[in-house]
C-alpha cells in the first residue's frame, strides 16, 4: 500500500518535472522564435532598402550595400583569408587592451572601495582623465610607442580601464563590512581576505565592468584601426571603401556587429554565472 | 519677563544650531574642495614629474613640450586667438544635435519596449546586433548618404548615443508600478495624460541616466569622427596639432576636452540627482 503511494508520489514528481522541463523548453522555444524572427525582420528591411537602391538608376552603383550581395561576399572574403586575418588582428588588440585594463583597473578599484581617503582624493583626477576622449590620446600614443599595434592596445586599455575600475569600487562598497570583521576574527591573512572574500564578492561587479569596458573598447577599436595599420576590422572597412567594394564594406560591418553581439552575450552569461545577489538572476 | 528670556534663549539656541549646521556644510564644502583640487594637483604633479624625468635623458629632450607648464600657457594663447571657443562651439553643436536626435528617437522607442512585451522580445536581437556595430564603422556609409561632413558626424553621434537612451528608458519603465496605470485609467486619464502625468515624471531619472551614458559614448565618438574631412572641432584641432608637431597645443586641447567633458558629465549628474524620486 505504502509502495503504491510512493510510486504515485514518484509519478507526480515525474509529472512535475515533466511540466517544468516542458515549460523551460517552451520559454527557450519562444526565445529562439523571437530571436530569429527579430533578425529576419531586420534582414527584410535591409533587403528592401537594397532593392530600392538597386532599382533607382541614380543610386545603382551602390547596389553592393544590399543584403544579397553582402551575404554573397562572405565566402569570397573567407577564401581570400581577409575575414580571418582581420578578426585575428582585431581580437589580439582587443584582448591585449582589455587584459591591461583589468590588471590596472581591478586593483585600483579595490583600493578605491576600501579606502575612503583614496576615493575622495582620486575622484576629480580620475573623472577628468575618464572624460578625455580616448582617441585624443592617439597622437601621444603614436609618439610614445614604436609599433601601431601597441598604440592601439594602449588606446583600448585607456578607454576600458574606467568602467572596470569604477564597477570594482562600486561592488566593493556594497560588501557587508561585517564580513571583513568576521574574517579578521577568524584569523584571515590579507591574501586570504582578498581571495576568499573580496574577489568572490565582487566578481559579479568586475564582470559587469568588463562588459561595459568591452562596449567602450569596441567603439574605440574601429577608429583606432582606421589610422596607420594595415590589418584588422577597421582597416578592412577603410580598404573596402577605398576600393569601392561596397559589398565587402557591409559584410565587414555585419561581421563587427555579430562578433560584438557574441562577445557581449558571453559577458552577460558570465555575469549571470557569478551573480550571488538575490533577484539578479 | 521669563517668557521673554525663554524666547531669547530659544532664538539663541536656533541661531547656534543654524550656525553649527551651516558650519558643517561649510566643512563639507572645504573637504570637497580640498579633495577636488588636491586630486588634480597630484595628477598635474605626476604629469610634470614624468616629463621632467623623461627629459633628463638628452635623447628624449623633445618631450619637453608635452609638459603641463607649456600646455597651460598654450590654453591662454589658444583661448585669446579664438581657437578654443570656436572648437567648443562647433564640437558642441555636433554633440548637441547628435544627442537631440538620439533622445528624440530613443525615448519613444524605449517607452514602446517598456510597455509592449511583444515588441521588446521581437526587437531585442536586431537592436542588440545594431548596438554592437561599432559606431565609427558606419562612417563610410554616412559619408555616402549625407552630403555634408557635419551631418555625417551628427549621424555617427546619434547612432552611438541612441542605444543607452533607449535601453535606459525601457528599463526605467519596467520598474514603474503597473497599478499606477490602472489608477490613472480608472480616474479617466487619456493616453496623452498617461504619458505626460505618469510615464515622463516616473522615468525622467532613467532617461537622464541614459543621456549621461550616451554623453560618454558620444564624447568618445566625436573626436575620431572629426579626424576626417572636417576642418573644425576638437578632433580636427588635435589632428592638426599632431601634423604641425605643436605638442603643447596637443596637450592643451587634451586638457580642454577633459575639462569640458567633466563639466558636461557633472551637469548630467546634477540633473539625475534633481529628478531622482527613488529612495
Amino acid at each position: 500500500m505504502s509502495n503504491h503511494a510512493a510510486s504515485g508520489g514518484a509519478a507526480a514528481a515525474a509529472g512535475l518535472t515533466g511540466t517544468r522541463t516542458s515549460r523551460a523548453a517552451e520559454a527557450a522555444g519562444r526565445g529562439v522564435v523571437n530571436f530569429s524572427l527579430g533578425l529576419l525582420i531586420l534582414a527584410a528591411f535591409w533587403w528592401l532598402g537594397g532593392y530600392l537602391i538597386a532599382m533607382n538608376p541614380k543610386t545603382q552603383s551602390f547596389a553592393g550595400f544590399g543584403l544579397v550581395q553582402t551575404l554573397q561576399s562572405f565566402p569570397e572574403l573567407w577564401n581570400l583569408g581577409k575575414l580571418q586575418k582581420a578578426i585575428a588582428a582585431s581580437m589580439y588588440r582587443l584582448g591585449g587592451g582589455l587584459v591591461i585594463a583589468i590588471i590596472i583597473g581591478v586593483p585600483i578599484g579595490i583600493i578605491m572601495g576600501r579606502s575612503k581617503r583614496f576615493r575622495d582624493l582620486s575622484n576629480s583626477a580620475f573623472q577628468f582623465l575618464r572624460m578625455i576622449s580616448p582617441l585624443s590620446w592617439m597622437p601621444i600614443a603614436v609618439f610614445v610607442f614604436k609599433a601601431w599595434d601597441d598604440s592601439i592596445i594602449f588606446l583600448i586599455a585607456i578607454a576600458s580601464v574606467w568602467p572596470v575600475m569604477f564597477s570594482t569600487a562600486a561592488g566593493l562598497s556594497k560588501v557587508d563590512p561585517a564580513w571583513f570583521k568576521v574574517a579578521r576574527n577568524l584569523g584571515a591573512t590579507t591574501i586570504q581576505m582578498l581571495t576568499r572574500i573580496i574577489l568572490p564578492a565582487i566578481s559579479f561587479d568586475i564582470f559587469t565592468g568588463i562588459r561595459l569596458a568591452l562596449g567602450v573598447a569596441w567603439v574605440v577599436l574601429v577608429p583606432a584601426e582606421l589610422l596607420g595599420v594595415t590589418s584588422g576590422l577597421g582597416y578592412a572597412i577603410k580598404d573596402a571603401r577605398e576600393t569601392l567594394s561596397y559589398d565587402h564594406l557591409t559584410a565587414m560591418v555585419l561581421t563587427i556587429g555579430v562578433i560584438g553581439y557574441s562577445l557581449d552575450t558571453i559577458c552577460a552569461l558570465l555575469i549571470k554565472r557569478f551573480s550571488w545577489h538575490r533577484g539578479d538572476a | 519677563m521669563s517668557q521673554n528670556t525663554a524666547i531669547a534663549g530659544g532664538n539663541a539656541a536656533t541661531a547656534a544650531v543654524r550656525q553649527s549646521r551651516s558650519s558643517a556644510a561649510f566643512n563639507g564644502t572645504v573637504y570637497w574642495a580640498w579633495n577636488f583640487f588636491g586630486g588634480l594637483a597630484v595628477l598635474f604633479a605626476l604629469w610634470w614629474l614624468a616629463i621632467y624625468v623623461t627629459t633628463l635623458n638628452p635623447a628624449m629632450s623633445h618631450f619637453a613640450s608635452f609638459g603641463p607648464g607649456s600646455a597651460f600657457k598654450e590654453i591662454g594663447h589658444l583661448w585669446s586667438n579664438g581657437l578654443i571657443p570656436k572648437a567648443l562651439q562647433t564640437s558642441g553643436a555636433r554633440l548637441g544635435a547628435g544627442l537631440a536626435i538620439a533622445i528624440a528617437i530613443g525615448v519613444p522607442i524605449g517607452i514602446l519596449i517598456g510597455r509592449s512585451r511583444r515588441f521588446r522580445e521581437l526587437s531585442n536581437s536586431p537592436f542588440q546586433l545594431m548596438r554592437m556595430i561599432s559606431p565609427l564603422s558606419w562612417e563610410p556609409i554616412a559619408v555616402i548618404v549625407f552630403a555634408g561632413w557635419d551631418q555625417a558626424i551628427v549621424f555617427l553621434i546619434a547612432i552611438a548615443a541612441v542605444w543607452p537612451v533607449m535601453f535606459s528608458t525601457a528599463a526605467g519603465l519596467s520598474k514603474v508600478d503597473p497599478a499606477w496605470f490602472k489608477v490613472a485609467r480608472n480616474l479617466g486619464a487619456k493616453p496623452w495624460h498617461v504619458v505626460t502625468q505618469i510615464i515622463i515624471p516616473a522615468i525622467a531619472f532613467d532617461v537622464l541616466t541614459g543621456i549621461r551614458l550616451a554623453l560618454g559614448v558620444s564624447w568618445i565618438v566625436l573626436v575620431p569622427a572629426e579626424f576626417l574631412g572636417v576642418t573644425s572641432g576638437f578632433g580636427y584641432t588635435i589632428e592638426d596639432a599632431r601634423e604641425s608637431l605643436e605638442y603643447e597645443k596637443l596637450m592643451a586641447m587634451l586638457l580642454v576636452i577633459g575639462a569640458f567633458g567633466y563639466l558636461l558629465d557633472t551637469a548630467c549628474l546634477a540633473l539625475i540627482k534633481r529628478y531622482s524620486w527613488h529612495k
